[in-house]
């Protein structure tokens, strides 16, 4: 999959051949710094990647239907009934104007135009009571700004779920919250994850979400994949030199040890750096780095990684 | 028994923040509550709804009919403010104050018309040219900028000559307040499209498309009703300017003739200013006062709903 961002300063190369996959009932991690490409890979399966972005080329399947090929009318069809993506922000991702229960009751009867309002209300104080939201009937006739960053965020779970869908993106849903809200979410998350046996994509720049919260992971830098692998595995033995900058910089509680950084920042995607795109910030680069671009190879542990030397090197994990 | 009282009363209290926030301070209660404190706009809305009642009225209120000659035939044209005429009588012969009272209903009829008319266009020409991007965005924001910089009164002037001759004879005044909105809609279209560029950004907007709404679901039920305050403020001043238009273009002889309005009846008294001042002072002061009012009106509610203001 690529999706190019036309502007006018240039072309930029937001997701640049990233593939992955995601089982029935699997949670599957998107992790990787901000401007990695990691939301634009949502937006994409979703087709709803804003002006001027758009996606070049590849396919996007979804229960063997390739996405890409569908009409907008279609497409409209699948947003919200199949796959649905909860945003980062709950303070805007709810219309200030309209009651909660307004705003359930419109995606609701969106899919399913034969349900009355009162029915349709029905339906969504029972949603507020799955997110774990008490007195469901007072909450629906309240407006956003009256309820705290938590609760909007369990509201926007709810409006996403609200026609069942198959599978979900969940865009950062912790990063606006106190990190007790936090875990509430998150634990939210998993228990509905089972209970509707849906599958679950986790966008997130915190490996602990991911640790928490994932069977499989895969890691983003610069538009590209630099690793996949199963959860535990990437963890105790990354592949790439990018996955074990990332788990270096986790805090530990159990190390008194600096915290280490990871020097440099994201590169410029108009115009990125030839060979491996990580490899300015990267401390085993060699010169091949600066020339070739790594294959996306299955190594020994069963991961795949875009690394020219995962075979030489020894990275540690946690 | 005393901790169960207090139990009691904790209770009540909590009981009282549920009702209190079930019910909740809606938008329009906090902005209503800024209002108040603007004296100036406070004196605007009450000028303004002393016009709207006078119009609404004026056929009870007026002791004689539109475009009256009446007086003439009683002998009593061009006399000065007097009991039986409070505003005097015209050297034609007609009761100033009726005509005044006429002419508010006349005029706010062309200025909340026309702005009504510029409003619904401005919006759909600025949603759309804000919402997608691309050539059919640029071309309505350019044709918003030949509205905006062609000089608009002669135009209109032309128009309403032509069409008066040519092709709608007996339109009245509702054919000034067609072309009043057709030519005035481009303050608004900027100002939709300006905004809209600024929503369309928002977490909500990217949220329903998520969710499978439509283009024109989102932007008439999640876009347009947020960017209306900023419209509602504008709209408001651009009553005032639609009323002095319409007193301007029937000043000049542009307008209705059959219709009463103040233009018309200053027109009908300026020669004689000298002599009877009161044919064109009466209708000049209505006119004055209105385009005041609803201008104080405008500035109080841009104060009261500017987040940016906000306390």
């Amino acid at each position: 999959m690529k999706t190019y961002f036309f502007t006018e300063a240039g072309v930029v190369k937001a997701v640049d051949g990233v593939d992955f996959q995601v089982g029935k009932d699997e949670a599957v991690g998107l992790v990787g710094e901000s401007g990695s490409g990691k939301t634009v890979t949502g937006l994409s399966v979703l087709r709803i990647v804003p002006q001027p972005g758009r996606i070049l080329d590849g396919t996007i399947e979804f229960e063997g239907e390739d996405i890409l090929a569908k009409s907008e009318e279609e497409m409209r069809r699948v947003r919200g009934a199949k796959i649905a993506m909860t945003f980062q922000d709950p303070t805007t991702s709810l219309d200030p104007l309209y009651t909660i229960g307004n705003q359930l009751v419109e995606v609701i009867r969106e899919h399913r135009r034969e349900l009355s309002k009162e029915e349709a209300l029905e339906q969504a104080m029972k949603l507020l009571e799955t997110v774990g939201i008490a007195e469901p009937e007072l909450r629906v006739r309240s407006y956003p700004h009256e309820l705290s960053g938590g609760m909007k965020q369990r509201i926007a779970i709810a409006r996403a779920l609200a026609s069942r869908p198959m599978l979900l993106f969940a865009d950062e849903p912790t990063t606006n919250l106190d990190v007790t809200v936090q875990a509430q979410v998150l634990e939210l998350l998993k228990g509905l994850r089972e209970n509707l046996r849906m599958s679950l994509v986790m966008i997130t720049h915190d490996m602990g979400i991911i640790a928490e919260m994932t069977q499989r992971v895969q890691v983003l830098y610069a538009g590209k994949v630099a690793e996949v692998a199963e959860t535990h595995s990437l963890f105790r033995k990354p592949n790439h030199p990018y996955t074990e900058a990332l788990l270096q910089a986790v805090p530990r509680i159990d190390q008194r040890k600096n915290l280490k950084v990871i020097p440099g920042n994201i590169p410029n995607l108009i115009d990125p750096p030839p060979g491996c795109r990580f490899h300015p910030r990267c401390p085993y680069a060699k010169e091949l780095c600066l020339q070739k671009v790594p294959p996306l190879e299955a190594t020994d542990d069963g991961h795949l990684a875009a690394c020219h030397f995962w075979r030489e090197l020894q990275l540690t994990g946690v | 028994m005393q901790q169960e009282t207090e139990l009691e009363s904790v209770k009540t209290a909590k009981r009282d923040t549920t009702e209190t926030r079930r019910r909740g301070a809606g938008q329009w209660a906090v902005a209503w509550r800024r209002f108040r404190r603007n004296k100036a706009g406070l004196a605007g809305l009450f000028i303004v709804l002393f016009f709207t009642f006078i119009a609404l009225t004026s056929p009870w209120l007026a002791p004689y009919p539109p475009r009256s000659f009446q007086s003439l035939y009683e002998g009593e044209a061009g006399q000065p403010p007097s009991s039986k005429h409070p505003f005097g009588t015209s050297r034609a012969g007609i009761d100033i104050y009726s005509e005044v009272l006429h002419g508010a209903r006349g005029d706010l009829y062309v200025g909340v018309g026309a702005t009504v008319v510029a409003v619904a266009i401005g919006i759909v020409i600025g949603a759309v040219a804000g919402y997608s991007r691309g050539a059919g965005g640029e071309i309505l924001l350019m044709l918003s900028q030949v509205f905006y910089t062609i000089p608009l009164l002669p135009l209109i002037l032309l128009f309403a000559r032509v069409f008066q001759i040519m092709v709608v004879r007996g339109f009245g005044l509702t054919l000034i307040l067609l072309l009043l909105g057709f030519f005035g809609w481009s303050t608004i279209s900027f100002i939709a499209r300006g905004e809209i560029l600024s929503v369309r950004e928002l977490d909500f907007v990217q949220a329903s498309r998520s969710l499978g709404a439509s283009r024109w679901r989102i932007i008439f039920r999640h876009i347009v009703p947020n960017i209306l305050t900023p419209i509602i403020v504008t709209a408001t001043l651009l009553i005032a300017g639609n009323i002095l238009t319409e007193v301007v273009i029937s000043f000049l002889g542009f307008g209705d003739a059959n219709t009463s309005t103040w233009g018309i009846t200053i027109q009908e008294g300026i020669m004689y200013m000298r002599t009877e001042w009161w044919t064109p002072v009466f209708p000049g002061l209505a006119t004055l006062f209105a385009v005041l009012g609803f201008n104080l009106l405008g500035d109080g509610l841009s104060d009261a709903l500017n987040p940016r203001l906000r306390d």
